[in-house]
């Protein structure tokens, strides 16, 4: 299998596989008890927290573990509750929605902007919106979901209020997130009816996801993750993208490849009169796993909002297909996407009722 | 790849992977003489029709798409049904026949079906109201 779908979810790594099955044996009490197993399995969270504040120059007691990037968001749009709430189109629809049904008019404001996108890599001007926000005296937040080990993160230098994380883009288990939220900042928990995560977040401590989440931490840092993404995961997402427009009619990037432009792992690519889903079903018929912007793979009746918001072309965003790599990828994955990729692209263009502009 | 790990039925799935008489490439190669068309691009799913009729019947069928796996099966599940239809019988292939025949299309899909008889109608209404050539 060519799998190219890591902005989507990454496999757990091997170490934190084995990590998680002996946190399952042996941090199996509840972590907010005051015995001997419950304090050994809080010292385990106590450490990973570490690791992330570490990684992202944050002080360990403005880490809060949640669910997930989704709940991250949530958390932070409806500390706003009432408030007014700026975001860019760009964003997660849990950000969006839950800014749709919190927003208000009330001061100060919240600012949201992803420093990076999912479906195109996107980089954004994160600092110039934080400088914004608190000219104004608002408060400002970002989505890293997409960033942790991809590009270097400092909070301070970021001067974030609030910042989202997710552990299943790297490695780590499905179902564990943080949220950094800088001290003394408004704070409104999500989940309530707990003394966890000094009553910021209720609910049993997830101890195993969040040493899994850590055993991922370690992993970034051992084989220094950015420097890979940076050099090995740049060329061959470049290489894919140059392979593309050069051999496939009708191709074109939804992804600017330049250093400061985009993350290195991610490919955005339109395929003139060939629709996203169908491109995304006969790879999938030949191992190769991507994702797509059309409306029909999503089950929704709108196209990505992203590729809606960034082209404006309806038809560019239902025949867009996303490549996100990983440092396990391969020359070898270019070369089978490319053995197939033409051919479907071809084949669904000869059947299409839409006529080609580039020929 | 196993049919139960896909979100459509085989019957989706083979006319997905392998579709019936699609028209490949330029058009003028089929000689039809009645052509539908339904859908936007922009919406995300367009469909055409080329019926060849002779005596009421349609006697040769091909199709163009644009669009995901259930437009594409749709389409192609419709062109064996139609073969050797009278326009009369043709015209009663509902949405929800083309839908019973690929063994049900996801809910949320069940419009690329209603596409499909969409654009067979439109292609007997053409024929039936434009004069003799």
């Amino acid at each position: 299998m060519t799998y190219l779908d890591y902005a989507a979810t990454s496999p757990l790594l091997p170490e934190v596989i084995d990590a998680m099955s002996a946190a399952e044996r042996r941090y199996f009490a509840n972590a907010s008890a005051l015995h001997t197993p419950g304090h050994l399995a809080m010292n385990e969270i106590e450490h990973t927290r570490g690791l992330l504040a570490e990684m992202i120059n944050a002080e360990p007691e403005e880490i809060i573990f949640t669910s997930g990037a989704s709940e991250s968001n949530n958390t932070v749009i409806r500390t706003f509750e009432g408030h007014k709430i700026i975001t860019s189109p760009l964003e997660h629809h849990s950000i969006i929605e839950a800014a749709v049904i919190y927003g208000g008019e009330e001061e100060p404001a919240l600012y949201s902007y992803m420093l990076a996108n999912n479906e195109i890599g996107e980089i954004m001007p994160v600092k110039e919106q934080v400088k914004k926000a608190h000219k104004e005296g608002a408060f400002a937040h970002s989505d890293l979901t997409q960033v942790l080990g991809k590009l270097p993160i400092d909070v301070k230098e970021l001067d974030l209020d609030y910042a989202t994380f997710s552990a299943h883009k790297i490695g780590g288990p499905i179902g564990v997130g943080a949220l950094y939220v800088r001290k003394g900042v408004p704070f409104k928990p999500l989940i309530i009816g707990g003394n966890q995560e000094k009553k910021r977040r209720g609910g049993t401590y997830n101890t195993v996801g969040i040493i899994g989440f850590g055993a991922a931490l370690e992993h970034l840092k051992k084989v220094n993750s950015w420097s890979l993404y940076d050099t090995k995961v740049r060329e061959l997402r470049d290489k894919l993208a140059e392979r593309i427009l050069t051999e496939i009619p009708g191709s074109s990037l939804n992804t600017e490849l330049e250093r400061d432009k985009s993350l290195p792992n991610i490919l955005n690519a339109s395929f003139e009169a060939a629709e996203g889903e169908s491109i995304q079903l006969y790879l999938d018929a030949e191992g190769v796993i991507v994702s797509t912007g059309s409306a029909c793979a999503a089950g929704d009746a709108k196209p990505s909002h992203v590729l809606m918001a960034k082209t404006g072309d309806a038809e560019v965003a239902h025949s867009s297909i996303r490549f996100s790599f990983n440092p396990d990828n391969t020359e070898a994955d270019i070369e089978k996407v490319m053995e197939v990729l033409p051919g479907i692209v071809n084949r669904l263009q000869q059947i299409s009722t839409v006529t080609m502009r580039s020929k | 790849m196993e049919g139960e790990d896909w979100i459509y039925s085989e019957k989706v799935k083979d006319h997905f992977m392998k579709p019936r008489n699609f028209l490949f490439g330029d058009e003028s190669q089929f000689d039809a003489n009645a052509v539908g068309q339904v859908g936007n691009p922009i919406c995300g799913d367009q469909m055409k029709m080329y019926l060849k009729i002779e005596n009421n019947k349609i006697v040769d069928v091909r199709w163009k798409t644009y669009g995901c796996a259930s437009a594409i099966a749709s389409t192609s599940a419709l062109s064996e049904l139609v073969k050797g239809k009278t326009l009369d019988e043709a015209l009663k292939i509902s949405a929800k026949d083309i839908d019973d025949y690929l063994g049900n299309l996801p809910k949320h899909k069940f419009h690329c079906s209603v596409l499909g008889h969409e654009a067979l109608e439109d292609a007997v209404n053409k024929y039936r109201f434009t004069p003799e050539k």
